[in-house]
C-alpha cells in the first residue's frame, strides 16, 4: 500500500502556471526525493499530494483511488513541515496525540499510540515538554512522530532538515533513512539539497520550472544526466561546461575541438547533434591533472585558486576554455600560478546540444 | 518556496481557489453572525434612530411630531449650546496639550531608570488611570474639600481663606482639567515609553561619539523620532476629552450646572432630565459629527505617518 | 554593554568634553529626582485617600495633617459593607463587567478569526465597516441606547447595562492581526490531522493566542467595571446599580462621613487595582494594542 500516481497535473495561480502537465508514478515503499531549485514547483507538487493545494487540472491517485477532491485528513497522507509547525501550546504528548484526539479516540488508544511512536523516536523522556523547550533535532523528531502516529500510507516531507545546523542535519539524515527501513512506508521528500536527495532517496525526481527534468536513481542522474540542468544541479562542485566545436562522427562518438586547439573523442548516448557547436560537460573529478604540455592533454592552464579540503583538493584552473574546476587528491603539492595540463576522461564526459539536452 | 507562498501570503488566507468553499462560508457566517447582530442592533439602528429622533419634537420615550430641522435651528440659537460647546472646547484645551507634554516629560524621566525602580515609578503614575471615575471623584473631592481638604492648607496660605474650589466658577474647569490630567496621564506615558523604547540605544551611542549634547540628542533624535507617537497621543486625547461628561458632571453636581455644562452633559440634560428626546438627539447628532470629523482627521494623520515610513 | 560602550566613547573624547558630560550627568540626576518627586505627587492622593479610610472619623476632622492615623479603625469599611447596598452593587458590577468581557472577547475572537482565516463573500466590506466604526462616539448614542433598552424592557437589568457596551471594534481588529500572524503551516498541519473549522478555532487559534485573549479580557473587564455614563443612565433603582454609580449617587442621609465615602470608593477601585498589580504586563500590552501600538 502507498502508491501515488499523478496524472497530467497542472497548477495555476491566476495566470501563473507553476506546474505544467506533470505525470508521475511513485511506487509503494519507495523513498522519492523531489529535487529542484527554489520556485521549481516541488513544494507545490507535494502540497497537492497532501491536499493542501487544489489541483487546477489533472488528478491525484493514492493507492489507485482518485483523491483529487479528498480533504487532506482523509487521504492517508502525513506531512512533516519545514518549520515543523508543532503546536506551541501543547506538550509533545498532546502534539503527537492531536490527530487522535480530534478523531475522538479514547484516552487509552491515545496513550498506546503515543507510547509506540515515542519509543520508536526516543521521545519517551520528552513527552511532557513543550516545543519551545526542545532542541532542533528533538522538534524534528516530534514532527515525525506526529506524522507517524497517523499510520499514513504516504509520508510527505517538505524540506524537513533545512532548519538544522550541518552536524545535526547529517545525523537526522541517518535517522530518516533508518526510519524508512523500519516502517517501509512510501516517503516523498522535497529538498533543494542534492546531497540529501542522493543519500536518502532511491529515486530522485528533478523538477525545473514546473516540469520533470529527469527522474531515476541517484546514480543514474549522476552518471547519465539527461540535460544540462540536471547535470549542473547534481554533483558538487558543479560540472564544468566547455563550449566546443563539433567534428566528425565515428560510430557512436564525436570528435570535438576544444578551446585551445586540442581535440577529444567523446561518446554519445545515441543521439545526433544538430548544428556544429556543443557543450562538453565533465565533472571536476573526471579532469586529470598532469604536467603542462604532456601528450594527450586536453587543456593547458594556470592554477588560479587552490582550496585544500583535506580529503581532496579543488583547483580553479584558468584555461582557454575559461576557469575549470578540478578535484584532485588531498595531499597535492601545487601552488597558485603553476602551469598544469588537464585531461578529460572521454568515457565520463557528456555532450549537450544547443537545446541543453544530452546527445 | 516562493511559488507556493505566492498563493495566500498577500491575504493571509489559505485560499484554495477564487470561488468560495460553501462549507467554509457557512462557518464564516456563523462566526460573524453575533458581531453583525450586535452591531446592527447596538450601533447601526441607534445611529439611524438618533438622526430620525432629532427631526422630531419627541419625549425620550414615545412618539413625537415631525418638525424637520427646527431642532437644529433652535439648537444653534440656544445660548446653553454655545456655553456647552465653549466649555467643552475650553476643557479640551486645558487637558489635551498639557497632558501630552507632561506625558512625554515623565516618560523621558522614567525611561532613564532601570529595573524595579522603573516599574515602581511607572506604577505610581499609571495606577490612577485604571481607577473608576467615582474613585477619582471621591479622592479629589476629599483633597479639595472646602472644610477639611488637605489642599485647603496651601489655598489658605495664598488666599487667606478656605475656598470651595468646585463652587468657584473660574477655578472649576482648570481644577477638573488638572484632575483629569492626573487621572489620564499614565496612558500617555505608556505610549511614549513604548515609542522611546523603539529608538535603538545605538543611535544615542553614535550621536554621543559625534559629540551631541544631551539637548541636541533630544532635539535632533528623540523629538523627531517620537513625533508620530506624539501625534497619536494628541489625537486620542482630543477625541477622548471631547466626550467629557463623568468628571464635570460629578464635580459640578449641585453647583451652577448650566455654567459648567459640556456637550454630552447637554444631551443628558435635555433627553433625560427635561424629557426632550428629540432635542437631546439633536445635540447628539452634532457631537457625533464633530467627533467623526476629528476621527477622520486622526485617521488621515496616522495614514500620513504610515506613508512616511 | 551600554556602560562599556560609553566608557570607550569617553576615552576618545577631549578632557573638556569629558567635563561637560560630568556636569550633564548632574542634569540627569536632577531629572531623576524630579521624576521621583512627580511620582510622589501622583501617588499622594491615593495614599491620602487610603490612609483617611483607616482613621477614626473624629480624627479626620481635626486640624493638622496626620500622615499616619493616630488611631487605626476599620469602622469605615465595616459600616460600608454592612450598612449600605455595596454588596449588591458589587454583584451587579461583577455580573455586568464579566458579561461584557465575555461577550466582547467571544464576539471579537469569532469575527476576527473569520475575517482573518476564512474566505466568504462580504469579508472585505465587513473589515472596512469595522475599521470605520472605530470612530463611533458612543456617548452620542446614549439617547437611543436608552430608548432601545426601554423598548426591550431592559432598563434596570444587567442585560440592559451590558448590551450597549458590546461595541468594541478594536477587539476584532486586534484578534484579526494576531490570527493573521499565525503561520499558515499550523493551519495546514491541523487540517492534515483532521481538524474542522470549529476545532481549528477552539483548539488551535484560540489557545495559541491565550496571551492576547487574557490581555483583551483584562482590559475589557477594567473598562466595563469603570464605565460610568451608561450604567448611570441605564439604572435608576438603587438595588440595580453598579458600584461605581452607587457610591456617587447614594449618599448617607446623616451628613458627610469622609472615611465612609472614601472607604466605599476604595472598595470600588479595589478589583481593578488588584487586577492591574497582578497583570501589569498584560494590561500595558493591551492598552498599547488598543491604541494601535504593538507592545
Amino acid at each position: 500500500m502507498g502508491t501515488v500516481d499523478l496524472q497530467h497535473v497542472t497548477k495555476r495561480y491566476g495566470n501563473v502556471e507553476v506546474i505544467t502537465d506533470l505525470s508521475l508514478k511513485i511506487e509503494e515503499g519507495s523513498f522519492t526525493a523531489l529535487l529542484g531549485p527554489s520556485g521549481c514547483g516541488k513544494s507545490t507538487l507535494l502540497r497537492m499530494i497532501a491536499g493542501l493545494e487544489e489541483i487546477t487540472i489533472g488528478s491525484c491517485f493514492i493507492d489507485g483511488v482518485d483523491q483529487t477532491e479528498t480533504p487532506p485528513s482523509k487521504r492517508g497522507t502525513a506531512m512533516v513541515f519545514q518549520s515543523y509547525a508543532l503546536y506551541p501550546h501543547m506538550t509533545v504528548r498532546q502534539n503527537i496525540a492531536f490527530s487522535l484526539s480530534l478523531a475522538h479516540a479514547s484516552r487509552q488508544v491515545q496513550a498506546q499510540q503515543v507510547e509506540r511512536v515515542s519509543k520508536m523516536l526516543q521521545l519517551d523522556q520528552l513527552l511532557d515538554r513543550r516545543p519551545a523547550q526542545l532542541s532542533g533535532g528533538q522538534r524534528q523528531r516530534v514532527a515525525i512522530g506526529r506524522a507517524l502516529v497517523r499510520d499514513p500510507k504516504v509520508f510527505l516531507f517538505d524540506e524537513p532538515l533545512s532548519n538544522l545546523d550541518a552536524a545535526l542535519r547529517s545525523q537526522m539524515r541517518v535517522e530518516l533513512a533508518k526510519l524508512h527501513q523500519d516502517v517501509k512506508t512510501t516517503m516523498i521528500y522535497v529538498t533543494h539539497d542534492q546531497v540529501e536527495a542522493m543519500t536518502l532517496a532511491d529515486k530522485i525526481v528533478v523538477l525545473d520550472k514546473g516540469v520533470i527534468s529527469q527522474q531515476g536513481s541517484p546514480l543514474e542522474l549522476y552518471n547519465q544526466p539527461a540535460n544540462k540542468f540536471v547535470a549542473s544541479f547534481i554533483g558538487s562542485p558543479a560540472m564544468n561546461f566547455i563550449a566546443a566545436e563539433l567534428g566528425s562522427k565515428n560510430g557512436n562518438a564525436y570528435t570535438v575541438t576544444l578551446p585551445g586547439g586540442h581535440s577529444a573523442s567523446i561518446a554519445t548516448r545515441g543521439g545526433t547533434a544538430s548544428g556544429n557547436s556543443v557543450d562538453v560537460g565533465v565533472r571536476p573529478e573526471h579532469l586529470r591533472l598532469g604536467a603542462a604540455g604532456a601528450a594527450g592533454t586536453s587543456f593547458d592552464g594556470k592554477v588560479g585558486i587552490v582550496e585544500q579540503l583535506g580529503n581532496s583538493t579543488l583547483l580553479y584552473v584558468d584555461t582557454p576554455a575559461g576557469t575549470l574546476i578540478v578535484e584532485a587528491e588531498g595531499n597535492l603539492k601545487v601552488a597558485v600560478g603553476d602551469s598544469v595540463g588537464l585531461t578529460l576522461d572521454p568515457s565520463r564526459s557528456h555532450l549537450f546540444g544547443a537545446d541543453g539536452k544530452v546527445i | 518556496m516562493a511559488v507556493s507562498d505566492a498563493s495566500g501570503a498577500t491575504t493571509g488566507v489559505a485560499r484554495k481557489s477564487s470561488r468560495y468553499n460553501w462549507s467554509e462560508v457557512i462557518v464564516a457566517a456563523l462566526f460573524v453572525l453575533p458581531f453583525i447582530v450586535v452591531y446592527g442592533v447596538i450601533f447601526v439602528w441607534p445611529t439611524i434612530q438618533m438622526v430620525w429622533l432629532s427631526l422630531h419634537n419627541a419625549p425620550l420615550i414615545g412618539p413625537g411630531k415631525w418638525v424637520g430641522f427646527d431642532n437644529y435651528v433652535k439648537l444653534f440659537k440656544d445660548r446653553l449650546f454655545s456655553v456647552a460647546f465653549w466649555n467643552t472646547a475650553y476643557f479640551v484645551l486645558l487637558t489635551v496639550v498639557p497632558s501630552t507634554i507632561l506625558g512625554l516629560l515623565i516618560a523621558l524621566g522614567i525611561n532613564r531608570l532601570k529595573g524595579w525602580a522603573q516599574s515602581a515609578i511607572l506604577a505610581c503614575f499609571f495606577i490612577p488611570h485604571i481607577l473608576p471615575v467615582s474613585v477619582v471623584f471621591r479622592i479629589w473631592g476629599w483633597m479639595f474639600d472646602s472644610q477639611f481638604g488637605i489642599l485647603q492648607y496651601p489655598i489658605e496660605a495664598i488666599t487667606g481663606d478656605h475656598l470651595p474650589v468646585f463652587r468657584t466658577l473660574p477655578l472649576f474647569m482648570p481644577t477638573v482639567a488638572w484632575i483629569t490630567i492626573w487621572w489620564g496621564v499614565g496612558f500617555n506615558i505608556l505610549l511614549f515609553i513604548a515609542g522611546l523604547r523603539n529608538i535603538s540605544p545605538e543611535i544615542y551611542e553614535a550621536s554621543e561619539l559625534d559629540g551631541a549634547t544631551r539637548w541636541q540628542q533630544f532635539s535632533r533624535i528623540t523629538w523627531p523620532l517620537i513625533w508620530p507617537v506624539t501625534v497619536l497621543v494628541l489625537t486620542i486625547q482630543l477625541i477622548l476629552q471631547f466626550k467629557i461628561f463623568d468628571q464635570v458632571y460629578l464635580f459640578g453636581n449641585g453647583g451652577r450646572v448650566d455654567a459648567t455644562m459640556t456637550l454630552v452633559q447637554m444631551i443628558f440634560r435635555n433627553a433625560f432630565q427635561k424629557n426632550m428626546g428629540g432635542y437631546g438627539a439633536t445635540v447628539a447628532v452634532v457631537l457625533f459629527a464633530i467627533i467623526v470629523i476629528f476621527s477622520v482627521l486622526q485617521y488621515q494623520l496616522l495614514r500620513a505617518r504610515g506613508g512616511e515610513k | 554593554m551600554t556602560a562599556i560602550a560609553t566608557d570607550d566613547a569617553l576615552v576618545t573624547l577631549s578632557p573638556r568634553r569629558r567635563r561637560v558630560i560630568k556636569t550633564l550627568d548632574i542634569v540627569g540626576l536632577i531629572a531623576t529626582l524630579v521624576t521621583l518627586l512627580g511620582a510622589i505627587i501622583w501617588a499622594f492622593p491615593l495614599y491620602w485617600g487610603l490612609i483617611t479610610t483607616l482613621k477614626v472619623e473624629n480624627d479626620i476632622v481635626q486640624p493638622g495633617i496626620d500622615l499616619w492615623p493616630r488611631r487605626f479603625s476599620l469602622e469605615a469599611y465595616t459600616h460600608v459593607l454592612f450598612n449600605t447596598k455595596i454588596g449588591t452593587w458589587y454583584i451587579n458590577s461583577l455580573a455586568t463587567a464579566l458579561g461584557t468581557t465575555f461577550l466582547v472577547v467571544f464576539i471579537g475572537a469569532l469575527s476576527g478569526y473569520a475575517i482573518s482565516q476564512l474566505n466568504f463573500p462580504g469579508r472585505r466590506i465587513l473589515w472596512w465597516l469595522i475599521l470605520a466604526s472605530f470612530m463611533i462616539p458612543i456617548p452620542a448614542l446614549i439617547v437611543n441606547h436608552y430608548v432601545l433598552m426601554a423598548n426591550f424592557k431592559l432598563i434596570n437589568t444587567w442585560m440592559g447595562v451590558i448590551l450597549p457596551q458590546l461595541i468594541a471594534p478594536v477587539t476584532v481588529i486586534i484578534y484579526k492581526q494576531f490570527f493573521d500572524s499565525v503561520p499558515k503551516e499550523f493551519r495546514e498541519a491541523a487540517k492534515i490531522d483532521g481538524a474542522n473549522e470549529l476545532q481549528l478555532f477552539f483548539r488551535l487559534y484560540l489557545p495559541m493566542n491565550w496571551g492576547i485573549t487574557t490581555a483583551l479580557a483584562i482590559i475589557a473587564f477594567i473598562g466595563a467595571w469603570n464605565n460610568f455614563l451608561w450604567p448611570f443612565l441605564a439604572v435608576t433603582k438603587e438595588q440595580a446599580m453598579n458600584v461605581t454609580v452607587g457610591i456617587t449617587q447614594v449618599t448617607d442621609a446623616f451628613g458627610v462621613k469622609y472615611a465612609r465615602d472614601l472607604g466605599a470608593a476604595m472598595l470600588a477601585g479595589l478589583p481593578v487595582a488588584i487586577m492591574y498589580l497582578i497583570f501589569q504586563r498584560r494590561v500595558t500590552q493591551a492598552i498599547m494594542l488598543t491604541a494601535g501600538i504593538k507592545g
